[in-house]
Order: structure tokens, then sequence, then C-alpha cells
């Protein structure tokens, strides 16, 4: 036991090792006042911020990829709880397949679902275009997200409070919003924080699906990478890591425990 | 006050009928507990008469109207949850306020009909309390008062006290039994507790297999029970297996085992030479000395348990439950006899069988 305990350390430190670094890295670099995208970073500037803040292109991505995961968010919000509430509390024998269904785009690798969007997409003949094929991608990676945590809320409460609501007098809706929906909304909003966070990052669906015009980011930031080797990528990088950060302190902050 | 009717009510669940037609009057105020083992198809009864299940036929009537095909909350019924069902993000007062608000009553009646009901169940102290900070008994309290404040027209409780400890459900017993009474409210209670049954109830109706065994005052239920089944759930039953020796105006002449003979008063029906069987509750049955008894026996196994004692006794009728007083102690393997009190034997229907067969 006595050696157990050192080991059990060093593998945990190996592990945030393992994982912050590269975060690290390019957070450093992103500070970097060379020309080019080292690491140990030339001398310390927020100049390649400054670069990013005037560069249209890299700001419009990341106001398309909010929105873009904004909107995937909102309607797996609906969908997912929705879902959830079928798959908890209806479903019997298709239980099974309604969450394996839900969850496919989570198990299958993400470039299976893209590709058989996109072929489904020309098939009924709309393509790429209007990003139908690209925003229907996003939701059904984010609808896993939403399911899960709305499911684990469900099932971790008494059905028992939304049947003496009705014996109370409220209507099978008002039941729902009044008491069900208040109970499972933290376990929802984490789910849905979640399926922002993933909207906004994911690759490969937006890479496949993604038509002509203005990209999310990180298809721009991969454009960009191909032919520019700058600081300024590790700069939007940065952004994005933080915003992520505080996107995930700001759900723990109001729905974390109490 | 409301009179409930239930007339013929079926429930299937597919080919498996949970409830096989059950008929059951209950008056004005009165206080009916639904007692059974679990599937008995007690709780499925409540949950038809709360709206929750949908009926497969029969009717249920609240005072001469239909409400079979009501919703749950156009019914005007009250509830209490065996788990509570509180609203934990809601404080005991807005607990409490919530059925009023679905009714529309103006803010100012909400607040004095709360205050009335919160004291009603002793909890105005904890009006500003969440439910998890409140006890088992506290929470059960606020259960009541909830199902209460909106003055429904009848009163479903779901086993509310199974939850509780012993020293608190026999409490909450009276603490609900004095409210019912008080507030003078038709109530319908599920429990598989005879006990509980028979101390709070005007009437127990008995359920077995979806049907009614037995609906009658809980004197009658645990003295005169309608079939084996019901004495021997509502309490421990002797049953006395016993040759018809003569059957007189004046009442039956039973033999036992031994010698011995019963005169059992009444007319119960039983030819002579045929079989009776008759139950006999533990305590209805005395130890005496072994010379010149009824039947003779010896105890098998001893338990005190505090308020009296409990003999198994090896008998030529079969092994018997007796309960004897603790001023009384005999000895395991002591020979004792025992005394009958044949006014208080009961015959049980279709008890009766022919003496074929079986040595007297």
């Amino acid at each position: 036991m006595q050696i157990v305990t050192p080991l059990l350390t060093l593998v945990r430190v190996s592990v945030y090792i393992f994982l912050i670094a590269p975060i690290a890295v390019v957070v450093l670099a992103s500070f970097n006042a060379g020309n080019f995208l080292t690491f140990p970073p030339q001398g310390l500037s927020l100049r390649w911020f400054w670069t990013f803040l005037q560069n249209d292109v890299f700001i419009d991505a990341i106001l398309y990829s909010a929105v873009l995961a904004a909107c995937a968010t909102a309607v797996s919000l609906v969908v997912g709880t929705m879902a959830a509430l079928y798959f908890v509390r209806h479903a019997r024998r298709e239980a099974e397949l309604v969450r394996i269904g839900v969850l496919l785009p989570l198990i299958l690798p993400e470039i299976l679902t893209a590709i058989a969007l996109l072929f489904f997409f020309y098939e009924i003949g709309i393509g790429t275009e209007h990003k139908i094929a690209l925003f229907t991608g996003h939701v059904l990676m984010t609808l896993p997200f939403v399911f899960l945590n709305a499911v684990t809320s469900l099932q971790s409460r008494d059905d028992a409070a939304e049947l003496a609501a009705r014996t109370l007098g409220a209507s099978r809706y008002t039941a729902f919003r009044r008491i069900t929906l208040p109970l499972i909304a933290p376990g929802v909003a984490t789910g849905s924080v979640f399926a922002f966070i993933i909207s906004f990052d994911t690759f490969g669906i937006s890479f496949i699906l993604k038509g002509s015009g203005s990209a999310p980011l990180p298809i721009q930031l991969y454009d960009y990478l191909r032919f520019n080797f700058t600081p300024e990528a590790a700069a939007v990088s940065t952004v994005s890591i933080i915003m992520t950060v505080l996107l995930l302190g700001l759900a723990d902050l109001v729905f974390g425990k109490k | 006050m409301t009179e409930v009717s239930i007339l013929s009510l079926v429930k299937s669940y597919g080919k498996a009928e949970a409830l096989k037609g059950i008929s059951l009057n209950i008056d004005h105020g009165e206080f009916v507990s639904l007692l059974g083992p679990s599937g008995c198809g007690k709780s499925t009864t409540l949950k038809c008469i709360a709206g929750f299940e949908e009926i497969t036929d029969g009717k249920i009537l609240f005072d001469n109207k239909d409400i079979s095909r009501k919703l749950p909350e156009d019914r005007d019924i009250g509830m209490v949850f065996q788990s509570y069902a509180l609203f934990p993000h809601m404080t005991v007062a807005q607990n409490l306020a919530f059925g009023l608000e679905m009714r529309r009553v103006p803010r100012a009646e909400i607040k004095q009909r709360v205050a009335r009901a919160m004291d009603m169940v002793q909890l105005t102290k904890y009006a500003d309390r969440y439910p998890k900070m409140l006890s088992g008994g506290q929470q059960q309290r606020v259960a009541l008062g909830r199902a209460l404040v909106i003055e429904p027209a009848i009163l479903l409780l779901d086993e509310p006290l199974a939850n509780l400890d012993a020293k608190l459900r026999d409490e909450m017993r009276g603490f609900i039994r004095d409210l019912q009474k008080r507030v003078g409210i038709t109530t319908i209670y599920v429990t598989h507790d005879q006990d509980e049954a028979m101390t709070m109830s005007d009437r127990v109706v008995v359920m077995f297999n979806g049907a009614i065994a037995q609906a009658a005052r809980p004197e009658d239920v645990y003295n005169h029970p309608a079939t084996e089944e019901v004495a021997k759930f509502v309490g421990n039953a002797n049953i006395l297996e016993l040759p018809v020796a003569a059957q007189g105006a004046e009442g039956t002449l039973l033999t036992l085992p031994g010698g011995g003979t019963l005169n059992l008063p009444g007319t119960a029906s039983g030819q002579a030479g045929s079989l009776m069987r008759l139950m006999a509750r533990p305590e209805q049955i005395a130890l005496v000395d072994p010379s010149g008894a009824q039947l003779g026996g010896r105890i098998a196994k001893r338990y005190f348990s505090g308020g009296h004692i409990e003999y198994h006794v090896d008998t030529d009728c079969g092994p018997l439950l007796v309960l004897g007083p603790t001023s009384q102690t005999v000895a395991e393997g002591q020979a004792v006899g025992l005394s009958f009190d044949a006014q208080r034997l009961w015959p049980m229907q279709g008890g009766v069988g022919t003496a074929s067969g079986v040595a007297a």
C-alpha cells in the first residue's frame, strides 16, 4: 500500500499534464510576439489578439458558430426533452429502440453521420444549400446530450408529484409546466450547455455539410492554418477556450450543487 | 359530503384482469379502507377512482353523477400518496396554495385558507420551509393539508403511513382519523396493514385477486369473516375441523378429539355426521387445567411479547395458536387443556363437508 499512493499520484498528475498541456501550449502561443506559431513564445504580446479582433473572417466565424450552436441547442432542448419524457414515461417495448435512435450520432463516428446526411440531402435535392443539412447535423450531434441529462433528471424523481398536481386541479400541461419542468430544469440546462459546446466545437459534421459562403469557426481555423502559420490561430483558439470555460463556469454557478 | 358508488368496475391490462367487476357503495362521510395483499387490486381501484387509470368497464359515481370518463383534475378529489409527492421546489405554504391557485381562488382567500389548513395539520411554524427540511411525519401532514385545503368531494389515501416508523405511524393513525371525523369527508384508504384498516375505518373492504371478499365493519370482518382467506388475512386464525354429532333447535353439538364436546348456539347448518370448519381467534382460546378440559394439548413454543404471551400448542386438532395473559405462565413442553368459548367460534362458509374417511 505504501507504493500505491505515490504511484497513483504520479498517474494522476500525468493524466492532468497530458490533458492540459496541449491547451496550455496553445494559450501561451497566442501571446507570442513573434511572427510564427512557435513554442515557447518569442516574447509576450497581445498583438495577435488585436489582429484577430480586426479580422472580419474570424469574427464572422465566431458569430456564425455561436448562432448555429444556439439554434441547434434550442431545437435539441425541446426535442430532446420531449424524447426523454416519452422514453421515461410511455415507451415500453420500443424504449431501447428510442434510446439507441437518439444516441446513434454519439455512438457512430461523426464522419459517418455526416456522410449519411450528405447523401440523404443530395438525394432529396437540397444538398448543402440553405444550411439545412448543416443545421440538421448539428441538431443530431447535440440531441443526445440534452436527452441523456433529461432522462437522468426524470428518472431520479417521483412521478407522483405530477399526479398530485393533477388531483389538485392542474391540467396535464399545467402540471408539467409548474411541477415537472422546474424540477428537471437544472438537468436539461446542463445538457443544453454541453450541446452548445459540442455544436460550437464540432468539426466533421461542419466540414462535410457546410455549403458555400461563411463557415463555422473550426472550419475557418482549419482553412486559415492550411495557408498561414501565425499565432493568430492560437489567439482565436484561446478566445474559444475562454468562452467554453466561462459557459461551463456559469452553468455550474447557476445549476450546480446548491 | 359525497357518496361514492362503484358499479361493476372492471380494469384489464391486456388479458390480465386486475379488477373483476367490483361493486361498492360508500356513504357520506364514511371512512372505508381497502385492505388486501399486494396485487389484490386495492391500489388499482384507488387509481380508477382518482382517474389515473382508464377503466375497462363499469362506472364510478360521485353523488350519482358518473365521473368515470372525467380527467383527474375535474373529479374534485384530494389525494395523499405513499411517497407524499410534495412539490420539492415549493415551500409548505406554496404546496398548500397550489390547489387553490388552480381553482382560481382570489389571493386573499388563498392566504386565509392556507393559514387555516396549516393550523389544522399543525404546521403553521413551518410555512416557509421546503419539504426536504421536514421530518417524515411533518411531510405527511403537509400532504394531508394540501389534499384537504381544496375541500374536495372525497379524500383518497394510498398507503400514507407505509414510510413512517412504528411509533409515528400509531400517532398518525389517530391524527388522520380525528381529522377525517372533524372535516366529515368521505374517505377511501388503501392499506395492506390489517391493524391500520381496523383501527381507522368505519368499514373494511377486504380484497383478493381483483375481487371484494368482504365489506363490513372492522368487528365483523375480524369476528365473522366471510371466508377463510379473509379470516387469515385480518388476523391470526385457528381453523378447527370438527364432526357434527347432533343438530338440534338450540344449536349444533360438535365432538372434539379426545371425547370433549362443544355446543354451538344458533342455527349453523350442519347435518349430523358432516364436518364443520370453525374459526377461533388465538385470544378466544383459554389455557386451562388438562383434567376435564374440552381439548388436550402440549405447549410446543412459547413467545413473550410484552402485552401477552403467544403459545404454539400441539393438539389432536392440529397445531393451534393461543394468546394468553402475562399473569399466567405455562412452560414449554407442559401439558395443557384448551377451553373454547362456543359463543365466539365462527363457522366458516363452505366449511361443511361429509365425515367420510375422517376419524372423530
